[in-house]
């Protein structure tokens, strides 16, 4: 077994690093700061082919395989977890077009998507209990030309900024989740109505917001996958992108640990740097073991993902791995640094309100243990 | 539209180096290699000169059996083909016998309208491959380029000097080394890096280049190689009057010979 | 709970009900803009809390140990950032409480029936953790100290009418060359310098304070010189269950805010589902321990019993359950709690495993405590039998 970059996974993984040095190290804290969408970095990084990476070359993509994905999101994500969250909420889209989609749709939308001309959104979430249940669930009832959506979808990512959202619908309010399918609908349709940008802990610069869908009719052609087909698209897809967001998580903490570190060798208390403390040690050994055991764990579900075999149970351990480690890694590094861990002058406090946003469990009820727990041999 | 050939170095990442304590010296159990930051400014040059006038890029490295990690990296930042020389030859080369092993490559291989080479090694820092190689091909050579064009035979280069700037016109083949302020190197984008693959590398064996086995053999040998740490003095001036420090600190810098 | 009082009920329940009407409502705005809460102090000056630890001769409240938490805990529940100025502004006191003289309680109490606050400067750029090593002086001329240096990270500082700052009378004797003055906002060569802008806590006011040829009243010597250290340490202990009980009320507030979250977004569903319901059993588990755990070092410190070791212990569990309970309470309610108030708990239990003693130090005074005192060595059995 060979936990090894390839050459070429290597040398992605160095473009990124240099990339994001490059674009992300400058903008990160003002953009924490301001929140506006980073627009110029988003075409720089469409400019470098991050922006397609996992599509096809047929559509303009770079083909690079989800093992430079994760690598790439997490050398983006040690200087600006709000990036990485754009590329990531906008990769989820194109894949799951990519994968559902029909040869005309992929046609339609992939090559913009591509090239970063088209950002993509993917709308999940709802406000109550799951997808297709409760007073505001998304509903999609048959049309003369195709279909109508109703409803709403909460914290969408990337909204307002994207020009097309993957769209997830109920046909039939009594059948709940079972119901579920798909749709691509352009931001330009009439009815798609992107509520205020809602304030967010960190990541900030990656625009979060609610859409109200207002009698959007929506062609035949819109239907992603087949009617009904929803749930399992979403479960793949979602568990893609906890495997992505996974590399968020792994990314921040290693850039805290590192900065951490490096404190932790020139603040002097006691007579010495307090990095010869075994207190300080234990801190900062846990969050480093963390995340190496994290990245690897993450590497092979990604590699799992490339190859096109089974990956739900082992994503789903990653997950459940860094929503019990992944803030520890902020809190820890945050306690090494003291009363300048606290400072938003210095870099990881803005980590930590970045990193908590990558652990959140949003389908809601549904925790990774009940899958991994299925699973056991 | 002229053709091209930049040699390069695959050193150490300077980065991933520890110096030990104890005796200074260096540990290079975890470092990786990377292209020699000069080399890349001239990889760079070659392809943004071939991007705006046509003609070809070529690249030449002559290093240990790790010069072949350097490949794929090297094709990714613009060249359409490596040339590579891996021989332990190379471990010890000094800017002699490196000189020689590119002079003769280059003769197999050439010839080229324009040679560009860093101007001097992340490592080593000689500043002697682009001088000796020119010397070795009878070529005039530029060194300290801080820009570069070229139009028709025509190769206008300015020279970044200490106190001043030469701008230079050569007609012909030429060989030039360039400054890290000439360009700044690209960030390879992904289909480029995975294009890296497709594009042609071809090994010249060090026995076809049919050089004396003590043409090999360096004349200048590195004894040692050791860290530098700054080391503080740690002297603190406590006078209760400024002026008093002051003066104690004009004592001490006069006697290390700093004022 | 511990068994309250009547007494301690009704103190609670005000408590409870200012914390209503003035401290929720406008957590959320402070927190946004970093301002200093001064409408706090406005509103505070009637039922004289900020002079609730002041003895009675001195016009105070009086509320022993267990009251003064039951306090604390309910202004960490509405926010930790106004709480922090409260528990602050009575760590200064606690200073002169231990080591003043009548007349210094006197001078330096009464601001505090007017809801004007204290300051405690002991830290500095070079000595956090390490704090013997402050390097700021205070040399005797005549019948006044001159001040001379800089604190930072000093809560309440760009506020406060009294300060309780620690200065080197003897540099030579280290540690015990520390002494402690008592000193008033606005004396000349006594500035404020920088504000600090913080991951949480932003309403509570953390500024740098500089010193330069300042001079203090011989006067305002707190104790005796030298005894600097031992009166930051015996405060410290005093101070540190209230920091615990501003934890607690910041992990049960953001309990409360997950329960609700969860009746919502589940409606009619009174348990859904085992993994969710038992995270939310181990965040009251956590909570009610820690809960009795700052009463009991409370109770101690009345009954004039050590509690050192439980002073330390209760603001390190607490800390952490505070710490623990919102970064679970974040994940579990996922993007609505990302967008919510719960990221304000979460960034203000960090800090409180930083100050007043880092949750490390805390580690080493409990394990010195615990290795003084092995257990009686009981009579080897056979295996087997």
């Amino acid at each position: 077994m060979n936990f090894d970059l390839t050459e070429e996974q290597q040398l992605i993984g160095q473009s990124a690093r240099d990339f994001a040095k490059q674009y992300l190290e400058p903008i990160a804290v003002g953009l924490d700061q301001t929140g506006e969408y980073p627009k110029a970095v988003v075409q720089a990084l469409a400019k470098h082919d991050f922006l397609g990476l996992l599509l096809p070359t047929d559509v303009g993509g770079a083909a690079a395989g989800f093992v430079s994905y994760v690598e790439v999101i997490e050398d983006l994500s040690r200087y600006c977890g709000a990036v990485a969250s754009i590329v990531n909420n906008h990769t989820v889209a194109a894949y799951t077009i990519q994968n559902w989609g029909t040869a005309e749709q992929k046609k339609q939308y992939l090559p913009a998507m591509a090239k970063g001309e088209l950002l993509g959104g993917f709308a999940i979430f709802e406000n109550g209990p799951m997808p297709g249940v409760g007073q505001d669930a998304l509903i999609a009832t048959k049309h003369d030309v195709g279909y109508v959506l109703n409803g709403k979808k909460a914290f969408v990512r990337n909204a307002g900024e994207a020009g097309v959202y993957v769209v997830f619908a109920t046909t039939d309010p009594a059948a709940g989740a079972k119901a579920l399918t798909a749709f691509i609908v352009q931001a330009s349709a009439v009815g798609v109505k992107v509520g205020e940008k809602q304030e967010t802990m960190g990541l900030k610069g990656c625009p979060v917001a609610e859409i109200t869908f207002e009698n959007v009719v929506l062609a035949e052609s819109a239907l992603l996958g087949s009617l009904n087909q929803g749930a399992e698209i979403v479960a793949k897809a979602l568990a893609v992108a906890s495997v992505a967001e996974a590399a968020q998580t792994v990314g921040i903490g290693q850039a805290a640990v590192e900065h951490a570190a490096a404190y932790a060798k020139q603040r002097v208390q006691f007579g010495k740097p307090v990095a010869v403390l075994q207190a300080i040690q234990t801190l900062l050994a846990e969050v480093a073991t963390d995340c190496h055991l994290a990245r690897l764990g993450l590497r092979n579900a990604a590699l799992l993902i490339e190859d096109g075999k089974p990956f739900e149970v082992e994503a789903a351990m990653v997950k459940s791995f860094l929503v019990r480690l992944g803030p520890k890694m902020l809190i820890d590094t945050c306690q090494v640094e003291g009363g300048f861990g606290y400072s938003e002058t210095m870099p990881l406090p803005r980590m930590f309100r970045d990193i908590a946003g990558t652990t959140l469990l949003d389908a809601p009820g549904d925790f990774p243990e009940k899958l991994i727990a299925a699973n056991i041999a | 539209m002229p053709k091209c050939l930049v040699c390069y170095k695959w050193t150490l990442d300077e980065q991933d180096i520890k110096i030990k304590p104890e005796d200074l010296s260096l540990d290079v159990s975890r470092a990786k290699g990377k292209i020699s930051d000069f080399d890349r400014n001239a990889i760079e040059e070659a392809s943004l000169l071939v991007e705006k006038n046509g003609g070809a890029v070529d690249a030449l490295t002559y290093g240990t059996t790790s010069v072949k990690q350097s490949l794929k990296d090297a094709l990714s930042r613009g060249p359409g083909k490596v040339y590579w020389i891996a021989d332990t030859s190379a471990e010890n080369a000094d800017g002699n016998v490196t000189a020689k092993v590119l002079a003769a490559a280059i003769r197999k291989i050439g010839p080229y309208d324009l040679i560009l080479c860093g101007e001097g090694s992340s490592d080593q820092f000689n500043q002697q491959t682009a001088s000796r190689l020119a010397a070795l091909l009878d070529l005039p050579c530029v060194t300290f380029v801080s820009k570069l064009s070229v139009a028709g035979d025509t190769v206008s280069a300015t020279r970044k000097l200490e106190e001043s700037q030469e701008d230079v016109t050569v007609k012909g083949p030429v060989v030039i080394s360039v400054l890290s302020d000439i360009n700044k190197p690209r960030i390879p984008s992904l289909k480029q890096v995975l294009g890296a693959s497709k594009k042609p590398n071809e090994e010249i064996k060090i026995a076809d280049l049919n050089l004396k086995p003590e043409k090999l053999l360096p004349k200048a040998v590195c004894k040692s190689v050791k860290g530098f740490v700054m080391q503080r003095k740690n002297i603190i001036y406590k006078e209760s009057a400024a002026a008093d420090n002051v003066a104690k600190l004009k004592a001490s810098l006069t006697s290390e010979g700093l004022y | 709970m511990s068994i309250l009082s009547p007494e301690q009920l009704a103190i609670q329940k005000t408590a409870k009900e200012f914390v209503a009407k003035v401290i929720i409502p406008n957590a959320a705005k402070y927190d946004k803009s970093g301002e200093f809460p001064t409408m706090l102090l406005e509103a505070a000056k009637a039922s004289k809390i900020f002079a609730m630890a002041v003895p009675k001769e001195y016009g105070g409240l009086n509320y022993d140990a267990l009251t003064q938490a039951l306090v604390l805990e309910e202004w960490g529940y509405g926010c930790a950032g106004m709480g922090t100025t409260l528990a602050a502004s009575i760590l200064s006191m606690d200073s002169v409480l231990v080591a003043g003289t009548d007349a210094q309680k006197s001078a330096y109490f009464k601001p505090m029936l007017d809801a004007e606050i204290g300051s405690f400067g002991l830290t500095e750029p070079g000595a956090g953790s390490d704090a013997a090593a402050g390097k700021a002086t205070a040399v005797k001329k005549g019948d006044n100290y001159i001040l001379n240096g800089t604190k930072c990270w000093i809560t309440n500082g760009g506020f406060a009418s009294v300060y309780v700052i620690f200065a080197l009378t003897d540099p030579a004797a280290g540690v015990k060359g520390i002494s402690a003055f008592i000193l008033q906002r606005g004396l000349p060569g006594f500035t404020i310098g920088t504000t600090d802008h913080k991951l949480g806590i932003r309403a509570s006011n953390t500024v740098e304070l500089l010193l330069k040829d300042v001079q203090v009243p011989a006067t305002n010597l707190l104790g005796k010189e030298g005894e600097g250290m031992k009166i930051a340490m015996m405060t410290l202990d005093m101070a540190r269950p209230a920091i615990a009980a501003l934890s607690v009320g910041l992990a049960q507030r953001a309990l409360d805010a997950c329960v609700a979250h969860v009746h919502t977004r589940f409606p009619g569903k009174p348990f859904p589902g085992q993994t969710l319901q038992f995270k939310l059993a181990d965040m009251q588990i956590h909570i009610d321990a820690a809960r009795e755990c700052v009463h009991h070092a409370m109770q101690l410190r009345d009954a004039g019993m050590p509690y050192s070791k439980e002073s330390a212990i209760c603001k390190t569990f607490c800390s952490d359950v505070a710490m623990q309970v919102t970064s679970t309470a974040m994940s579990l309610m996922g993007s609505y709690a990302y967008t919510s108030d719960i990221g304000k708990y979460m960034r203000d239990s960090k800090i409180m495993q930083i100050f007043e003693g880092t949750n490390q130090i805390q580690r080493l005074v409990i394990s010195r405590a615990v290795l003084a005192h092995p257990p009686a060595p009981i009579a080897a059995q056979k295996a087997g039998k």
